[in-house]
């Protein structure tokens, strides 16, 4: 077989001009807000309201400090950490167990446990959350991080165990068979064949879900009320809600906000891409 | 199997039948693994699922009191109900033209980068930024953009000389739905771009090749091969938008709260205002929105899924 | 007049160390079928994308019918080409995929329809015209890809490895069917494989490449009786031709090639071609059917012996290979002797060389001397 060539894209004929016209201005329809918003996070408001669309001189990089310090920033930070990092440790935990138990066991409730889980994907969050208000205040969970962490966890299951177990199940089950024969137990087949070679997956997951719950607002908004307890989204809410004319430390605020996913983004943008998509990309 | 090499030889274990086929195993291992998910999964979903269809049938007044009221919810939710109903138009409208920007703007974008753009591979990361980033931060930024005297909507258009086209965005009925798409859009486009570029990457070279010989410029090549090999993924992506659409509520939360006037009220924020700030606290009603969304959610999903799917499959 | 000129074709990847074409010049007469052969990664197919249009130039011309053609479009150039994956459209029925270039070009549906159905009669496809790929098999979607070049009634045919993905036996039938539609049509055609027995089966002309590089063009049997370096003298043929080392020397008038395990004297004709190379080291290379066990008829002195010693015998049915080590040497060669043979493993035996058959190449650079 001759080696695969470089093919020429099959689109290259499309005439150069208007591609790069268009191409330029999306760029800037996209990068546009973001540029304005980080010129103005440098910017005093009286500044801005004199020149809404200038360049910040002086760079006032004092007040990312006042934001940071002088609201609850370090709160609400403190509070997403904690959620997002142990709802999808164990999200990851237990949906990577609950999928290979389904890629690998044939067992006879194995299609309908599947099926359950798989219609998770379709929920809507209104269809849970009135019902988990009522649960949570039941059982005294609400307006408490244990609460918020578990329903993140139950409502990322069913995409986390969908991904996985799709990639699971390509593991060539000589492995298994191989493992099996050498006596290994369930759990250490578990831990020894397919965490190592399903990591790039659970990667991917734990991308996905990472991003996913760092952003959520509708079931932090319904089920925490304290401030001392808000999560970074509702705390930029609350942020610039209460700062809604000082549009410059609002506009700092947000760049705080954004700054820590931009910087990941900007190392391991080809494994964010990846995980976002990963349950679309078939 | 450099991995099963690094193990330890253990011996042999005596057969028993559930070790002789590795693909089963003791019932007590497969409750060790799809306990805890399954528990936290029934405990926090599905049984809010059915608590959901269960409140949608009575009303639940304050202290947990509650009073079965039959189909009461649904009839005045159906029959009464104007707000409800300008709500689902308003989502209609939304979902309908968000998941027909979201497809063929996605499409367009990834040919760009298909069809070696400038910089391509740069502008696939820029073009993918927004969709990773908060609904809150999104919301903001575009409400700050839309503003009347200093929002970059407005003073773009100033500058175009289209200065008579100025609106107060938000602040218009007629306008203010219509802006929060196009915030929603441009968080959501790099999403489909990425899908459709890696269909588009998976399209076997030689077929573009051969329609190239067979006098197709890229406008034929695109609907004549790209397109219709595109099928599967264009139907996907339709769903997953549909669905995403049927939905939305953070954006339209953050920036208008559903007004004005309702004119921005989606399905979505109603049943959360009627849930937590209405004047009466009755969680039976909003939970019957809830459930009848969601029905109909699922039919026209189950309508698009029959209509539009492949009928045979396309292996290349 | 030649339809197909290429005329210093040049093709540099960037980035890469070494152009993955050099230079590459042949012509192809009207109804000509040429095939271009050569090892994997050779060029040849990047030759034949250049000719189509798929592949922008990096030097030289291409020329259809004497008009250089460099800049002109693909869908322009009044070629068609039939793809080693047959690139069938699978959406689309037979009938569409053998339709669409046609309906692509504004010719008339009755028109169209004619062809198509000619087409697919010729080929036998016309109880398929109604499936679409997936449902095919190899071959039938082998014979799609073909009716789809043939319906376009083009100027050139062009065709890519299109039997690799057949199996062995779909693969010399299709090879026959091919040949008889040319020899019918008599479309001027280029064919790439890296298969000899393609080439020498199939092609009017054979141009041989390696590394990019065009190291001989003529017809099969020529090129295969008169190697132009070690690469072709190895490349046709199967067993491939054995080489030794060996050293030029003059005795009593004759030329004589001073092997380790013996010597050979050399045909007359080659004596004033290696009147240079007297005293120096060449490479004497013999193919395994001039190697025989029982010297055959005629003058005896034509045929050198050679003593040596039977290291392995193939029955292969129709005729024995038989690997022979040289005595005195550690040379081996291959030996197709007949199928009655007795030779055994360890047997000693003088092998007979047929000396006017022998090839000659410079080891420096393995250019045939004579």
């Amino acid at each position: 077989m001759t080696p695969s060539l470089p093919m020429r894209s099959g689109l290259a004929q499309v005439r150069r001009v208007p591609l790069v016209l268009f191409t330029v201005l999306y760029t800037v329809v996209t990068g546009g807000p973001l540029l304005w918003v980080a010129m103005m996070s440098l910017r005093t408001t009286s500044e801005i309201f004199r020149n809404p669309y200038g360049f910040p001189s002086p760079a006032h990089w004092e007040k990312y400090v006042e934001a940071w310090t002088k609201s609850n920033y370090a709160t609400y930070f403190w509070n997403s950490t904690v959620v997002v990092v142990i709802a999808v440790a164990l999200v990851t935990a237990i949906g990577a167990m609950a999928a290979h138990c389904l890629a690998r066991y044939s067992f006879r409730g194995n299609r309908l446990v599947r099926f359950a889980i798989l219609t998770g994907l379709v929920l809507p969050p209104q269809l849970v959350i009135l019902a988990l208000f009522q649960i949570l205040l039941d059982i005294n969970l609400y307006n408490t991080l244990t609460g918020l962490i578990l329903v993140y966890v139950a409502t990322h299951i069913a995409m986390t165990v969908y991904i996985l177990e799709g990639f699971f199940a390509q593991i060539p089950q000589d492995l298994f068979d191989a493992a099996r024969m050498d006596g290994y137990s369930d759990f250490e087949i578990f831990w020894r064949v397919t965490i190592p070679i399903g990591a790039p997956a659970i990667f991917t997951t734990v991308t996905l879900n990472f991003i996913v719950l760092w952003n959520e607002f509708l079931f932090a908004v319904v089920l925490l009320t304290d401030d001392d307890k808000r999560t970074l989204p509702l705390g930029i809410m609350h942020f610039t809600g209460s700062h809604q004319l000082d549009v410059g430390m609002a506009a700092t605020g947000l760049m705080i906000a954004m700054l820590p996913v931009i910087a990941i983004y900007a190392f391991f943008s080809e494994t964010m891409i990846k995980g976002m998509t990963a349950g679309a990309v078939r | 199997m450099r991995i099963l090499d690094r193990l330890p030889r253990r011996a042999a274990r005596e057969p028993d039948s559930a070790a002789t086929d590795a693909r089963r195993a003791k019932l007590g291992i497969l409750v060790a693994f799809l306990a805890p998910a399954l528990l936290i999964y029934a405990g926090f979903t599905i049984y809010p699922v059915v608590r959901t269809f269960y409140n949608a049938f009575h009303t639940i007044k304050p202290q947990g009191v509650v009073d079965f009221v039959g189909l009461d919810n649904f009839k005045a939710l159906l029959f009464t109900d104007s707000t409800f109903w300008k709500a689902v138009a308003n989502t209609a409208w939304f979902t309908i033209v968000a998941t027909i920007v979201d497809v063929i703007g996605g499409l367009l974008l990834a040919l760009c980068l298909f069809a070696r753009a400038p910089l391509a591979p740069l502008l696939r990361v820029v073009w993918f930024t927004p969709v990773l980033m908060s609904y809150v931060v999104v919301g903001i930024i575009w409400v700050w953009m839309y503003d009347y005297d200093w929002g970059l909507a407005n003073a773009t258009l100033r500058w175009l000389g289209l200065g008579a086209f100025e609106q107060s965005w938000l602040g218009h009925p007629s306008t203010a739905l219509w802006s929060v798409l196009v915030a929603h859009e441009w968080k959501w486009l790099g999403f489909n771009m990425i899908v459709f570029l890696a269909a588009l990457h998976a399209l076997p070279g030689e077929v573009l090749g051969a329609a190239e010989l067979d006098n197709c410029g890229w406008f034929g090549k695109l609907v004549y091969i790209i397109v219709p090999m595109l099928r599967t993924t264009i139907v996907n992506l339709l769903v997953l938008s549909f669905i995403g659409k049927m939905m939305v509520f953070d954006l339209v939360w953050v920036m208008t709260g559903g007004g004005p006037l309702w004119s921005s009220e989606t399905v979505s924020t109603y049943v959360y205002k009627r849930a937590f700030e209405w004047n009466t606290f009755d969680l039976g009603y909003p939970s019957a929105i809830a459930v009848l969304w969601f029905v109909i959610i699922l039919l026209f999903v189950a309508l698009m899924t029959r209509l539009l799917r492949q009928r045979d499959k396309l292996e290349f | 007049m030649a339809i197909v000129t290429v005329d210093g074709l040049c093709k540099q990847y960037p980035g890469a160390t070494a152009p993955a074409v050099h230079d590459v010049t042949f012509t192809v007469a009207d109804r000509e079928f040429m095939v271009l052969l050569g090892p994997s990664g050779c060029g040849k197919s990047t030759v034949l994308r250049m000719i189509a249009g798929l592949e922008p130039v990096t030097s030289g011309t291409v020329s259809i019918e004497g008009k250089v053609v460099n800049h002109v479009p693909a869908k322009a150039r009044d070629i068609a080409m039939v793809f080693q994956s047959y690139a069938l459209y699978p959406h689309m029925t037979v009938y569409g995929n053998l339709a669409f270039g046609l309906s692509r070009r504004d010719i008339e549906r009755s028109e169209v329809a004619r062809r198509v159905h000619a087409a697919a009669g010729k080929l036998e496809l016309t109880e398929l015209l109604q499936r679409k790929p997936h449902a095919l098999s190899g071959g039938q979607r082998q014979r799609v890809a073909v009716g789809r070049a043939i319906v376009r009634d083009p100027k050139v045919f062009l065709f890519d490895e299109p039997l690799s993905n057949l199996d062995a036996a779909l693969r010399v039938s299709t090879r026959n069917e091919l040949i008889k539609q040319q020899r019918e049509i008599g479309t001027t055609s280029i064919y790439v494989t890296h298969d000899q027995v393609e080439a020498m089966t199939m092609g009017d002309r054979i141009c041989i490449m390696n590394q990019g590089k065009v190291v001989q063009i003529g017809r099969p049997l020529e090129v295969y009786r008169n190697p132009a370096d070690t690469f072709v003298a190895r490349f046709l043929g199967n067993p491939p031709m054995n080489l030794l080392h060996g050293r030029i020397e003059q005795r009593d008038g004759r030329m004589v090639a001073q092997l380790a395990g013996g010597s050979l004297a050399l045909p007359m004709r080659t004596a004033s071609a290696l009147s240079r190379y007297i005293g120096a080291d060449v490479i004497v290379g013999v193919r395994p059917e001039d190697l025989y066990e029982i010297v055959p008829p005629g003058d005896p002195a034509q045929f050198a012996r050679l003593p040596a010693r039977v290291e392995a015998v193939e029955p292969l049915g129709a005729e024995t290979l038989v690997m022979v080590s040289l005595e005195g040497s550690d040379a081996e060669l291959v030996a197709r002797v007949g199928r009655d043979t007795a030779l055994r493993r360890g047997d000693r035996l003088d092998l007979a060389l047929d000396t006017a058959a022998i090839h000659l190449f410079d080891p420096a650079t393995t250019i045939a001397i004579a």
